[in-house]
């Protein structure tokens, strides 16, 4: 088993709570133990990087502070968003001596554990493409995907900006679909799925975002998915719950079932319902359930 | 070397668009733009494509090679003739295409100039001395300063396929580059112009920018300069920097996400109220949290504490992010640039002293 630091990130506990009970009952079966952070907060999500940039650098301090404490060389994350800000700020950290100084005592000041720069942050995706993960991966995938058409969809800030994420060519990535195929399914390709679903602006320029949104829906629907995969839970509930308004926006009735990575691999390696929570999506995933007889 | 090139032609006269494939005999040193002058010179001479200084200044050659937006005078052919790879080449996206890799750049420059791309250092009166800025102040906008303006950030830019008015990276870079410089004194017009419709709040973090840009510069970096610029000096009637704001009070009351109240702390109660019908059908899904009991981190009095520290400490607003870029390796000054580093400071408006000397 590999000890990992493991950050939930806000919509895993809120919105998206199937993507923590999925990520949670599959770990163990991908030789993950996963170090729960307790006193941790939200990485601000590109928004506090937004409106107060150094109030972002140190809550995310704080995240990989409390993360070395428990001795882990490893955080990590389940959300594309939580990956960048994260990461962004590690880099910044780990390179800058006098702002790591700077920072790490302000940590100190109001009771945090200093951060020395110890910990690497890592996506769930990247732990288990690879690797020993890779390995655990195909044998705990023993129920198979039956050769389910699945549309990988990456999102955004798990492939870019490449000087801080770095695990793959962000315009041939390659990690989802070698999961997929590992787990008996059909990886489908579409051009969109390296494009943005248009979350971060859905509530502020809503048309703006479903113009956005409508590529890889479409794009998937025409070239024959009968699911996609994602490996974010802000890109899942854009693809999943929005889509309910890209159908009343354009008439047409998309009906693509949205599964989370923990939640495709879930299924292939056996999770049952109370652990993958099917029922909580918006876009249902019966038929994907029908076809796989699970 | 043998160079294989697949290229989209587009001929305006007829309407017709037709990939057609080359092969050239080229020096082992040739990149793509001098594949295409071998093309021009020795096969057709019809080809079009822009091109100018072939020293990645000038920003004429941006185009697209295998779908990625690149300078034509920077891709080394070798690596990809070793592989045996025979990339595709077409012209930038965002632009309507002219001929062949000919892109129409006026939508770009209209965007350019909306952003008031000169100075206005607030008095009218021509010292006859030497104004000298710090180094330290020019480092703000270094990055931006290195824009070239060839489109590439523009070609791939997710939120201006959807929303052609968007400002964009470009012009957007351009803003930061007069917000953030010592000498100008129109700030407040300048980010209040930027906040409007299809300003920085359009933008939606896809990233391909930073990615693609082939100076450096950054721009998704250089608009959220733009947008922590625009919250410290109190412009933030825009939904995007209400959606901004909602997370940082989050982070210092219970620490996560107050997810369910993000719609009308975003768009205002009416809004949210039109909605109701749309996040009923979220609820009956779960996905609309229950505010009550508040999900608390532990320990959220740090993240509270850490906030007060922080702004005690004055390096809000683009300062927060341009602290960073030290580390990220953007940045090639250092401070050996002696003499300037004593310079005065200067404040916008305020006509600064002569130097000395």
């Amino acid at each position: 088993m590999k000890r990992v630091a493991y950050y939930t990130g806000c919509l895993a506990a809120l919105s998206a709570k199937e993507l923590n009970t999925s990520t949670k009952a599959l770990a163990p079966k991908v030789g993950l133990e996963l170090i729960e952070l307790e006193a941790v907060t939200c990485c601000g999500a590109g928004d506090i990087h937004e409106a107060e940039p150094d109030y972002y650098l140190h809550l995310n301090a704080r995240i990989l502070a409390y993360a070395e404490a428990t001795g882990c060389e490893t955080l990590m994350t389940i959300c594309n968003v939580c990956t960048l800000n994260l990461r962004q700020a590690n880099w910044q950290l780990k390179n800058d001596p006098n702002l790591l100084a700077r920072v790490s005592a302000n940590l100190e000041a109001v009771g945090a554990p200093p951060y020395t720069g110890g910990v690497e942050v890592k996506h769930l995706l990247w732990l288990i493409a690879e690797g020993d993960g890779y390995e655990q991966l195909k044998s705990a995938a023993h129920k198979g995907l039956k050769g389910l058409k699945v549309a990988p969809f990456y999102g955004c800030q798990i492939l870019r900006p490449s000087k801080i994420l770095g695990f793959e060519d962000p315009d041939r990535p390659w990690s989802l679909e070698a999961i997929i195929e590992a787990c008996g399914g059909e990886a489908i390709d579409y051009p969109a799925k390296i494009k943005c679903c248009g979350f971060p602006i859905i509530q502020a320029r809503e048309e703006v975002a479903l113009g956005e949104l409508i590529q890889p829906i479409e794009q998937a629907t025409e070239a024959g998915a009968d699911a996609m995969v994602t490996p974010c839970p802000l890109c899942h509930l854009s693809l999943d719950a929005w889509q309910l308004k890209l159908r009343e926006a354009t008439g047409r009735d998309f009906a693509m079932p949205i599964l989370h990575l923990s939640q495709l691999i879930g299924v292939a390696a056996g999770l049952d319902e109370s652990e993958l929570q099917f029922k909580r999506h918006v876009v249902p995933v019966q038929p994907v359930v029908d076809q796989l007889e699970v | 070397m043998i160079v294989a090139l697949k290229i989209w032609r587009f001929d305006p006269e007829s309407g017709e668009r037709a990939l057609r494939e080359y092969e050239v005999d080229a020096p082992e040193w040739a990149c793509l733009l001098d594949v295409l002058d071998l093309i021009k010179d020795k096969h057709d001479g019809t080809l079009a494509y822009r091109k100018s200084c072939r020293m990645m200044i000038c920003g004429s050659c941006g185009m697209r090679m295998d779908g990625r937006a690149v300078l034509a005078c920077k891709e080394r052919m070798k690596p990809i003739v070793d592989s045996g790879h025979v990339p595709v080449i077409s012209a930038m996206g965002n632009m309507p295409v002219v001929k062949d890799l000919v892109v129409d750049m006026e939508p770009f420059w209209g965007k350019i100039r909306a952003v008031k791309p000169w100075l206005d250092p607030g008095y009218d009166e021509v010292a006859e001395k030497e104004r000298i800025v710090s180094q330290q102040q020019m480092n703000v906008i270094h990055k931006e300063a290195l824009c070239i303006m060839c489109g590439c950030c523009v070609s791939e830019c997710n939120s201006m396929e959807s929303d052609p008015e968007f400002l964009g990276p470009a012009a957007l870079a351009k803003g930061f580059r007069f917000v953030g410089d010592a000498r100008d004194h129109d700030d407040v017009g300048r980010l209040n112009a930027l906040n409007e419709e299809h300003g920085i709040w359009d933008c939606t973090r896809c990233y391909f920018c930073n990615e693609r840009c082939p100076k450096g510069v950054d721009p998704r970096d250089a608009i959220a300069k733009l947008g922590a610029e625009s919250i410290k000096q109190g412009i933030d009637h825009d939904w995007g920097a209400k959606h901004a704001k909602w997370f940082v009070r989050s982070a210092e009351t219970t620490g996560w996400l107050r997810e369910t109240e993000l719609v009308p702390k975003t768009q205002g109660i009416v809004s949210a109220i039109k909605e109701s019908g749309f996040a009923l059908k979220l609820l009956r899904r779960g996905k609309v949290p229950s505010p009550f009991p508040p999900h608390v981190a532990d320990k959220v009095k740090e993240a509270r504490a850490l906030r007060e520290l922080v702004k005690e400490q004055g390096r809000d607003g683009a300062l927060g992010i341009v602290q960073g870029e030290h580390a990220l390796g953007q940045i090639e000054f250092m401070e050996e640039a002696g003499a300037r580093e004593n310079a005065p400071e200067i404040q916008p408006g305020v006509e600064p002293p002569p130097a000395e000397g």
